[in-house]
Formats: C-alpha cells, structure tokens, sequence
C-alpha cells in the first residue's frame, strides 16, 4: 500500500498583475501537512513559469496579514501572493 | 463612550466618493481643523495620455488595513475623526480615487495625520490600480509592503 502523507486544503487568492499571468482569482488547493507559504509559491511557480521570477516582487498573506515565507500552512487559510500596492 | 470605530469612516466603495459629505463627517464643534486629501485621477501617465483606471482590492484585507491605520492615526496624533474612504472599479480622469479627511483641535495634528494615512495607505493596502492608455494598459508599479520578519520558533 503506498504511503500516503497527510494534506491540508488551504484557498488561494491572486490580484493583479499575479491574477492575469495565472487566470486564477481564487482556488482550494491540497498541499502536505508542515508545507509553508514558500513551498505553496513553489507549486505555482512550477506551474507558472512566469510566475518564478516574481517572487522578489510579491509578499505573501495568510488569512488578511502579512506573513514571512516560512510561514506553515493551516487548514483552511486564505492564502494570497500579493503583488506591488498602487492603491490611492 | 464612543470609540473611534463608532466615529471614524473606512470604507471601500463601488460607486462615487462625495468628499465633501465624508469631509463634514468629521468635523465637531470640538474642533479646531479638518485637513483633507483629494485624490483622483491624472489625465497622464510618464507622458502617456490615460483614458480611465480600474481599481481593485482584496477586499476583506483592504479594509482590515485601512481600519490598523485609522486606529494609528489615534495613537500617533491628537486627532479626533478619521475617515478613509477609496472607490474600486473603472474610474473616469478626474473622478476622486481617496479621499481622507482628520479633525482635530488644532491644524498641525490634522496636516501630520493626513500626510501619515496616504502614505501609509499608498504603501500596505492591497489595492491596485490597472492604467488604460490609447494603445494598451499597464499595472501601476506601486510598492511592496514589507513582509514581516521570518516567524519565530514557537515558545516550548
């Protein structure tokens, strides 16, 4: 029987610039038990490649506040890689 | 006893700001002052002639953050209203983007406050600004909140 690792279901938001490059506004995803905000950016950095080299350029939330990358993933958490502010 | 959330207006709007209805909002007989800002939308961009801007917001964020520097504005200046008040979706050249207004007894708190929640507005509340110009559109540069430092080994 193969191991299986234990997952959590988290939801992602994009605006943006992020929003148009990835065609993703929101979405639930599953990711392992212990992953970070920096291992959720990897997993759509490899599935969008332009998204790999803006990672300088974002900073990451979790449930409406500034979080640091390593950051670990909770059940249920709003997620969102935020771009640039140019609100006012 | 009122708390600044009762007197205080931070919104986010989907339709026209009345800056002079949001200005009056603030003002008591106990004050002295109202300073606003005014922001609405130029007519260029870096030399480009700009047709209209689309606004968005994460929303629930947005608001949260206008609220944290609605409540800063209390502890850092003797002020007595704050209203933060931003329109999201298409806007026309001209229409008012932001608009601020702080009472307070006396002007320099007033002027100090203003200044304090635009920047502070402009540098951590996740809203953006899309520009439309005659041969295409452009996300505006903008700046990037600071990410607080790496979480902290949790306490044993």
């Amino acid at each position: 029987m193969p191991h299986v690792l234990p997952t959590l279901r988290v939801n992602v938001l994009f605006f943006g610039r992020v929003r148009e490059l990835t065609g993703i506004a929101e979405e639930t995803v599953e990711i392992s038990e212990g992953a970070t905000l920096a291992d959720l950016f990897e997993r759509y950095a490899a599935r969008f490649p332009q998204l790999a080299g803006f990672r300088a350029s974002l900073v990451a939330s979790r449930n409406q506040e500034f979080a640091p990358w390593d950051t670990r993933l909770s059940p249920e958490d709003d997620i969102a890689f935020l771009p640039p502010v140019s609100g006012g | 006893m009122h708390t600044p959330e009762d007197i205080d207006r931070i919104e986010l709007l989907h339709s026209p700001i009345d800056p002079a209805e949001v200005a009056r909002h603030v003002r008591a007989d106990q004050d002295g002052a109202t300073v606003t800002f005014d922001g609405y939308v130029r007519n260029e961009s870096h030399g480009r002639r700009t047709l209209y801007l689309e606004y968005e917001a994460y929303e629930p964020m947005a608001l949260g953050k206008m609220k944290e520097i609605g409540a800063q504005v209390h502890q850092k200046f003797s002020v007595h209203r704050v209203a933060i008040v931003h329109r999201l979706g298409r806007l026309e050249i001209g229409d008012t983007s932001v608009f601020i207004a702080v009472s307070a007894p006396h002007r320099a708190a007033a002027f100090d406050a203003c200044r304090f929640a635009i920047d502070t507005l402009k540098g951590t509340v996740p809203i953006w600004k899309k520009e439309y110009f005659e041969d295409g559109a452009v996300w505006a540069e903008g700046e990037l909140p600071p990410a607080p430092p790496p979480a902290a080994k949790p306490a044993s």
